[in-house]
């Protein structure tokens, strides 16, 4: 059969640099892949590899529609945008965590006492799902930044963020109530390519898997 | 200017698309017609009550819902085949097995995208009253030469039976509450989730291994090798000799070309019974077409039977095959006497061409000009 192209949908920001070194160490090519850079595609003809460069929250919209093969991205945005895609491994870094954080006076609540309050967020489908779970009903208050400044403003009672260390939350005087889940990067598969590129794909998640884990490549 | 929109997920086709579509439809429904499947209607809505017991609970979030006059609650049909297993069970359970096949419109309420809006049409069969490899085989035939005979390349076929993924989780090691989180994480595609799960239960190794392996076992006769575990349990045996015999039964149809072992198409676990199969263009990042056994939906309208089917999405189909028929030559009718322009025009059609007559009075220049901006169309132009 002929070889077919792989498109593989790179997560910006935080994330690029230890994917990058997962790749390297997986054998794949890595040169001249850098955010900083104009272009948003790179393409390797040898191995027919292409990576896109994406905000991480539309890796999972290239992959379920096919635009690209396979992409890396946060477990915390599968969650929220629910799409139809594969999740085939765990990569284990870039570990974060879905929490409830409220000021710290609000510090003994709990969480029967957040019923009908007002929650700021970047995550609503997350965080409405999370209180509807406990039976609880909440205002949610979708932000697209800064969230931690919506309790401070007066804007919302408390918030729904992912959370590496703490430290912003601390900044802002807010303290972790609640963790809802952990998250880390995964590596998510196309549901047809994964069936039309299996040759091509299967050893790569297999190498992957293994690296992640911490075994060695091959 | 609401007057000029339309609902969400809707949409209007226009001629080009209808060609496309239509072209389709008639390949379908000549082939479909050649293995002795007959086309059937049914109505455009069912009763709520019909479409939940034989699709499910689940279903209920995509269906557009509205009332009757008397209070009953009525769905536009979110897929045909729990129709023709009530029209069926109610008309023809005398004379099996049937063949019957469709062409229809199906409504659901999902987040349109690329390749899935909410009003969408299926080309699809349904073989009742036949159990067996040989029934299963016929239907993956026939999806098999559909594709080959609209001209795709490069499409693949995946079979599963899935009867052994079932089988696995009836094993008495498993809890009830296990079943149902492990069957949820195949159905999302969890397979991260799946395999943290797998790791806490206290159950056979050789067991846990196989269930996490069987979404991504993919290839030839191959792939049943690497399942050691099965042959300890008897049904997962029996489902696997099943896909055996089916997979030799398409050997002998000379279509194993296109054909996968795909243990991972878990597709509505709740719903399927034994040989299940989805199709799939490396064109298009979604299915082009499904089916599969569903030995328990008949009884559900009270007429116990075997059944199997698929249906094809000929919208997705259409955004991978922009072919259509040829079509005929078509003549431009101009002149300054109408009575002589029509009557040529009848003669043009009598001879069976497609003849445009001028109602405008343009000039020869001007119908001149018409024509030679589009492909296969001529003028005949009448002078006094």
């Amino acid at each position: 059969m002929e070889q077919q192209y792989l498109t593989i949908a790179l997560s910006k920001g935080t994330l690029l640099k230890p994917t990058m070194e997962l790749f390297e160490r997986a054998g794949l090519p890595c040169e001249g892949v850098t955010e900083d850079s104009r272009s948003m595609v790179f393409d390797y003809e040898q191995p027919m590899i292409k990576y896109i460069m994406c905000r991480p929250t539309d890796v999972p919209t290239y992959v379920e529609q096919g635009a690209a093969d396979l992409g890396i991205v946060g477990k915390d945005v599968i969650v929220e945008q629910g799409k139809d895609i594969f999740e085939m491994v765990d990569l284990q870094y870039g570990y974060c965590r879905f929490v409830v954080a409220v000021p710290e006076e609000m510090e003994n609540f709990r969480l029967a006492d957040l019923n009908y309050k007002r929650v700021a967020t970047k995550f609503p489908v997350t965080a409405e799902r999370f209180f509807r779970d406990q039976g609880l009903q909440v205002e949610i208050i979708e932000l697209h930044g800064n969230i931690e400044l919506a309790p401070l403003m007066g804007l919302s009672d408390m918030i729904v963020d992912i959370v590496s260390t703490g430290r912003t939350l601390r900044e802002n005087n807010l303290v972790e109530l609640v963790k809802i889940m952990d998250s880390t990067t995964r590596l998510i598969c196309n549901r047809v390519s994964y069936r039309t590129k299996h040759e091509r794909i299967q050893p790569l998640i297999e190498r992957l898997q293994s690296l992640a884990k911490g075994g060695n490549s091959k | 200017m609401k007057k000029r929109e339309v609902p969400k997920g809707l949409r209007d086709m226009l001629p080009e698309e209808v060609k496309v579509k239509r072209n389709i439809e008639r390949k379908a429904a000549r082939l479909f017609n050649s293995y002795g499947y007959q086309e059937v209607i049914t109505p455009t809505f069912e009763f709520l009550e019909v479409i939940e017991s034989g699709a499910g609970k689940n279903i209920r979030g995509e269906l557009f819902l509205f009332l009757d006059r008397e209070g009953g609650i009525l769905s536009l049909r979110p897929e045909v085949t729990v129709s023709i297993a009530r029209l069926a069970s109610t008309h023809l359970r005398d004379e099996m097995p049937q063949r019957l096949f469709y062409i229809s419109n199906v409504f659901r309420h999902v987040q349109p995208h690329l390749a899935q809006y909410r009003e969408y049409w299926q080309a699809g069969l349904e073989l009742l009253g036949a159990p067996g490899p040989w029934a299963d085989a016929e239907i993956i035939n026939i999806a098999v030469r559909l594709l080959r005979e609209l001209g795709l390349s490069k499409f693949k076929i995946s079979i599963n039976q899935i009867g052994i993924f079932n089988a696995l989780l009836d094993d008495k090691a498993l809890s009830g509450p296990e079943r149902e989180q492990i069957r949820a994480l195949v159905e999302s595609k969890d397979l991260v989730e799946l395999n943290r799960v797998l790791s806490t239960m206290r159950i056979d190794d050789g067991l846990k291994e196989t269930i996490a392996s069987l979404p991504i076992l993919h290839g030839g006769l191959e792939v049943i090798k690497r399942i050691p575990y099965i042959e300890k349990n008897r049904a997962a045996s029996a489902a696997v000799e099943e896909l055996l015999q089916a997979y030799a039964a398409l050997g002998q149809y000379g279509v194993l070309d296109e054909i996968m072992i795909d243990l991972g198409v878990l597709r509505r676990l709740d719903y399927y019974t034994g040989l299940v199969f989805e199709g799939y263009s490396p064109d298009l990042g979604y299915g082009l077409l499904g089916g599969g056994r569903y030995d328990r939906l008949m009884e559900q309208f009270g007429f116990s039977c075997p059944a199997t089917g698929f249906a094809v999405g000929i919208d997705r189909l259409a955004l991978v095959l922009k072919c259509r028929e040829a079509e005929p030559h078509h003549c431009l009718v101009g002149g300054n006497n109408m009575d002589e322009v029509l009557k040529h025009c009848q003669e043009l059609r009598q001879a069976g061409l497609v003849a445009e007559m001028d109602v405008l009075g343009r000039s020869r220049e001007e119908l001149q000009a018409v024509v030679e901006s589009r492909d296969n169309w001529s003028l005949e132009y009448l002078d006094d």
